[in-house]
């Protein structure tokens, strides 16, 4: 960014771009230490809690990758959508289109899901427990992530392997190769309109009071959520809960592979998988930043912020902050503030009750089935900032 | 119809204020306020805004 911070000298430098760049380095707590804030190649690096915190839902800030598309100099289907949909907009048009989504997310229609987690959850462990080891992202997270959104879209399970390969192709528009893969991209973002469609005309010629019903009955009871916005927010969805759920899950699991006596808590105490959901956000979460845009100059900590100055929230620097968290450790029974692993602010995550309510009945089964669970072979990782998580991750186990 | 936040829950994302225009505002410091006691035709906007909290911070009696 050509943006000129003031007394950006003394800050520390972090170079996010380099591929082997970690957020959990030591240079990043060093950074936090000597400064709430350091400058990387992108922008600035927000690294202590209660500047994220704050920094989350400052007005003077938007979201931040908006322009993705167009910093990469594409359009097309895709570049369509990410530029209108909810996570896009700002002020009227983000309220207004955050009213219509929030019934078909609320904690009240999540519950009613439960039961089919606990089916789906059950089913895939049934596929592999007896071997004792898996590939706990092929076998596991992926359809378990996908398996849900089948459930929410009211689509058979069988389903999930080609939404899921869906939402790898359209993944691609995250990466640095972006422009390459437009054709790939483009080709995805079709199809998957085309899955949008055939639900939304399924629940026209039959109303239902789940999800995708919930979001079509705004669409016709009010004027407040055009057809086009009504397909938008179904895609968000489905491309929105597929890696994210899949990558924390896999995150979780490496955790407690580190961690056996915490698996075995879990295992002896079930009810502590919703905290544990939130123990592991807070060391490890998929979504390492958050991006925010200045839209005016301002001053925050005696910093002139210049107008257009990308700024990443690092959550998981937050997270591990030792001025907040003073014991460092991973206990999924101690009481610790809140992480910042899904946003905050106006575009917190819209889909959390979801994750939450589908990561805590996994985790409880699994903690319940797996005993003892061990890398069984190398573990691919994603690199270790932005969205990360693993690509495979085998493990060994004894089955309960 | 009474309306509380419990504010130590309370991170100050504002999805209350995008619910609920008429009942939530942050006021100039960025604080939150609410009309404790707002009239019953907005108990859908209340319930709405009670159900977006991310922290659950919000108690409709």
């Amino acid at each position: 960014m050509s943006h000129t911070v003031l007394n950006a000298e003394a800050m520390p430098y972090l170079d996010v771009s380099d591929p082997a760049f970690s957020i959990r380095s030591e240079a990043v707590a060093d950074a936090r230490d000597a400064s709430w804030c350091a400058r990387t190649p992108y922008g600035l690096a927000v690294l202590r809690y209660d500047d994220v915190q704050k920094l989350l839902r400052h007005p003077k800030l938007r979201q931040g990758s908006y322009r993705w598309p167009s910093h990469n100099g594409v359009t097309g289907l895709f570049a369509r959508w990410w530029e209108n949909m909810l996570l896009s907009q700002e002020g009227d048009t983000h309220a207004r289109l955050r009213r219509m989504a929030n019934p078909a997310f609320s904690p009240k229609l999540i519950g009613a899901l439960q039961p089919k987690f606990t089916e789906l959850a059950n089913m895939l462990i049934d596929r592999f427990a007896d071997r004792g080891e898996c590939d706990f992202i092929a076998e596991f997270t992926e359809p378990y992530a996908t398996g849900v959104i089948c459930d929410l879209l009211g689509l058979p399970f069988e389903k999930w392997r080609e939404l899921a390969d869906i939402a790898a192709d359209m993944g691609l528009a995250l990466g640095v190769t972006f422009k390459q893969d437009l054709t790939t991209i483009d080709a995805a973002t079709r199809r998957i309109f085309d899955y949008a469609e055939e639900l939304v005309a399924l629940r026209r010629a039959e109303p239902s009071d789940d999800f995708i019903g919930m979001l079509v009955r705004a669409n016709a009871e009010t004027d407040q959520l055009s057809d086009q916005e009504l397909l938008d927010m179904i895609v968000l969805a489905i491309f929105g809960g597929i890696d994210t759920t899949r990558n924390q899950l896999g995150l979780a699991m490496a955790t407690f592979v580190e961690h056996p006596d915490q698996w075995a808590l879990l295992g002896e105490q079930p009810e502590l998988a919703r905290a544990a959901v939130e123990e592991v956000m807070r060391v490890r979460p998929t979504i390492t930043w958050v991006t925010r845009e200045a839209t005016e100059t301002f001053t925050y900590n005696d910093t002139e912020i210049p107008q257009g100055t990308t700024l990443h929230l690092f959550s998981q620097s937050a997270g591990s902050d030792p001025s907040v968290f003073p014991e460092p450790g991973f206990d999924i029974a101690a009481a610790r503030k809140p992480h910042f692993g899904f946003g905050g602010g106006a575009h917190h995550c819209l889909g959390h009750f979801i994750a939450r309510g589908d990561m805590t009945e996994a985790l409880k089964l699994l903690s319940q089935r797996l005993k003892n669970p061990r890398f069984n072979g190398e573990v691919k990782w994603l690199p270790d900032s932005g969205n990360t998580g693993a690509i495979t991750l085998p493990i060994a186990f004894d089955a309960a | 119809m009474k309306i509380t936040v419990d504010m130590e829950a309370c991170l100050l994302h504002g999805q209350c204020v995008i619910a609920a225009p008429e009942i939530f505002s942050f006021d100039d410091d960025g604080g939150l306020v609410w009309v404790a006691a707002p009239d019953e035709g907005l108990r859908d906007d209340a319930e709405a805004a009670a159900d977006a909290c991310p922290e659950q911070a919000i108690v409709i009696a």
